[in-house]
């Protein structure tokens, strides 16, 4: 008992009950607007766009270097692709004006369109504990607000989590705190996507459910924070977990090497997180 | 004047350091192998700092962990005060004076802040994601690698402020 005698011992024993009533109070939402949240980010933000910003230049000059290598072979091969996407184009203006004629017969409704703002990935979690952050070169001062769904143009990628005046965290679908509502495109079963840290996988999908390897997933839009139909993943494995299925998704974004972004401009109250 | 050079450069550094950490060195793209400098710099305040708020120092920067990680509010910033005053109060001691104890020293910060979030993550039965022991021991041989010369570089350059 002699080292209870020491004062930073007993300090520590009283920060760690500190600590862990913090922790019960959750405020993790409540500081995601709080005044020195915003500071912080707002702080970071300029070093961190210069670090971006020098780092994009020597990569963008040492890729331009590369591409010169084999520029002529890459040419002959770009006038070959130029003459298939002619074609393909060709067929696709078809398939467009047969999708609109097919459309007004079934009295389509539209999806809703939501405006969105772009923005570059600048930097990520400094810890390892929930190193499924990123974050984005826009903030409030651009319309983002916390909650917000983030997709780039290969699918979703997650959803602003904390926002500063010209910068946001955005917490990726991969992290074991996100959860989406989702199902399987070509059957339309529901499920909840949820992350584990380095992937995503499907869980309360019905036992008897058609569902098999490479089924696209996508958002059912039903938890209000992504729009319908957003493609999520793929299915790359199915296991029976209690009474219900759960399938491994592997998300179609490499979230690993994130650029650019898009956040729509989508806002809901309801904070949905998988804790 | 020369202590509120030392404080500006410290909040300085405590601010490059972060940035580097959510940038170049950022565990979202090297995973395992990164070196923590924001506990780097927190146990550099702990050993040499004759700067009063190293205290706040040490909670703003743990603090700026716990925002831009997304992790709720203490988790860093209580564990590495604790690290923090758990050093200060050896700081004194002569072995401190020595490249290889300090490393010593970085590698055991790296292990008890590691051990205070996972166990009150375990008590509250959180997610800690895919952290083993493995990872902590692999982190505290980086860290005490990175930073017995990130302590004598930063060393060098406070002392001419503290003279």
């Amino acid at each position: 008992m002699r080292f209870l005698k020491n004062r930073a011992v007993l300090i520590t024993i009283l920060l760690f009950f500190v600590s862990l009533q913090l922790y019960s109070l959750n405020l993790r939402e409540k500081s995601g607007q709080n005044f020195i949240s915003q500071v912080v980010l707002t702080v970071t933000y300029y070093p961190q766009k210069i670090i971006y910003i020098v780092s994009d230049k020597v990569m963008t000059t040492w890729q331009d270097y590369m591409d010169l290598v084999n520029v002529r072979q890459e040419n002959i091969r770009l006038h070959e692709d130029i003459q298939k996407l002619r074609v393909e184009k060709f067929e696709l203006a078809e398939d467009g004006i047969q999708n609109q004629r097919l459309k007004k017969l079934l009295d389509f409704k539209e999806i809703p369109s939501y405006p969105i703002v772009s923005a570059n990935v600048i930097g990520g979690s400094p810890s390892l504990l929930r190193s499924e952050v990123i974050i984005v070169d826009r903030g409030s001062h651009d319309g983002i607000s916390q909650g917000m769904p983030v997709a780039s143009s290969e699918g979703i990628v997650g959803r602003v989590l904390t926002v500063g005046d010209r910068s946001s965290e955005v917490l990726l679908i991969t992290d074991p705190i996100s959860a989406v509502d989702a199902f399987i495109h070509r059957t339309r079963v529901r499920g909840i996507v949820k992350g584990t840290g380095s992937g995503c996988v499907m869980e309360y999908i019905e036992q008897n459910s058609d569902v098999s390897k490479g089924d696209k997933v996508i958002s059912s839009g039903k938890e209000g924070f992504f729009p319908k139909g957003v493609i999520i993943g793929t299915v790359s494995d199915i296991e029976t977990k209690g009474n219900f299925l759960s399938a491994q998704v592997s998300p179609f974004v490499d979230l690993d090497s994130l650029e650019e972004v898009v956040v729509i401009l989508k806002t809901n109250n309801n904070i949905v997180l998988n804790e | 004047m020369n202590k509120y050079l030392s404080i500006i450069f410290l909040v300085l550094l405590s601010v490059v350091f972060i940035t580097i950490q959510t940038t170049l060195l950022s565990p979202h793209n090297l995973n395992y192998y990164y070196p923590d400098l924001n506990l780097i710099l927190i146990v550099f305040l702990a050993i040499f700092s004759e700067v009063r708020g190293g205290f706040f120092l040490t909670l703003g920067n743990g603090y700026m962990m716990d925002v831009l990680s997304g992790n709720l509010p203490g988790t860093f910033a209580i564990s590495r005060l604790s690290a923090y005053l758990l050093v200060r109060s050896g700081s004194n001691h002569v072995y401190l004076r020595k490249a290889l104890v300090q490393g010593l020293v970085i590698f055991l910060a790296t292990i008890f802040t590691w051990i205070f979030i996972l166990t009150i993550i375990k008590i509250k039965k959180g997610d800690s994601g895919d952290i083993t022991a493995k990872y902590i021991l692999i982190q505290g041989i980086v860290n005490a690698l990175f930073g017995i010369p990130i302590f004598w570089m930063i060393h060098r350059i406070n002392a001419r402020f503290q003279k």
